[in-house]
């Protein structure tokens, strides 16, 4: 092995490391994080995380063999993210100041009569 | 013409070393700042400059067409679905009051919401059109 691969070799394992170690610490901010938007943010950034340590196996390895998974990762990771911003992080915590909320969901039916209820 | 190839791998190399560090500073700020707005301003550097360079780095170690088509196309549906995602959690984070409005220097938005309502009550017809849905 001459010494330029043995830098290329080097300079990837190292970029392994911090993906896993930001890994690590996207597992802590998710199980930690104070509402359901934090993990929605850590589940989103979660996916780019798992695309780019995808991305610096395949520059080790030279295979194009995890691009597909890549692919859909890129392409459907932000639906969880969507979801729990639409459905269940207006559930988590009500409103805590008067104004008046979407009203294109399912969930403006119960705003609005608690809205009815104080008013 | 060996040598340049071996300057486009270490250069590739540097370029996914250089993007997962950024991916560690981003999320490093996740961790570190303390308000889900600060949290998404931090959430974008990996989703969009770390996953680039490591996309690029990629493309010149493998050098294929069909590669380097495939990865167009990550970094294309990358940058299409961030910006949606981010801004339905900034939306979502801002209407259930989960943000400091004292920490904000500029908030056109609390305008646009609460001025009708406090106008005309809390009734169903304090519902100005667009921009609403």
């Amino acid at each position: 092995m001459s010494g330029p691969e043995t830098v290329d070799r080097v300079l990837i394992s190292a970029a392994v490391v911090f993906v896993v170690v930001a890994c690590a610490l996207l597992l802590f901010r998710i199980s930690r994080g104070p509402s359901m938007l934090d993990r929605a943010i850590g589940l989103d950034v979660f996916a780019a995380v798992i695309i780019a340590g995808l991305g610096a196996k395949s520059a080790f390895a030279r295979d194009s063999f995890y691009f597909p998974i890549m692919l859909v990762l890129a392409f459907l990771g932000f639906t969880g993210s969507v979801g729990i911003a639409r459905f269940i992080a207006v559930r988590d915590k009500p409103l805590s100041r008067g104004k008046p909320a979407g009203r294109s969901t399912g969930e403006s039916a119960g705003e609005s009569a608690g809205k009815e209820g104080r008013g | 013409m060996n040598v340049w190839l071996q300057i486009t791998d270490t250069a590739g190399a540097v370029l996914v070393f250089l993007g997962a560090a950024i991916c560690l500073l981003g999320v490093v700020g996740m961790v570190k700042l303390p308000d889900v707005l600060s949290r998404s301003h931090a959430a974008t550097k990996p989703q969009t400059l770390g996953l680039l360079l490591v996309l690029a780095g990629v493309a010149l170690r493998l050098r294929g067409g069909m590669d380097l088509a495939t990865l167009a196309l990550i970094g294309f549906f990358q940058l299409m679905t961030g910006p949606v995602a981010a801004h339905l959690v900034a939306r979502s984070a801002y209407r259930t009051g989960q943000i400091e409005h004292g920490e904000l220097l500029f908030d056109d938005l609390d305008a646009q919401l609460t001025e009708p309502g406090q106008d005309s009550g809390a009734g169903q017809d304090a519902d100005p059109g667009p921009g609403r849905s």
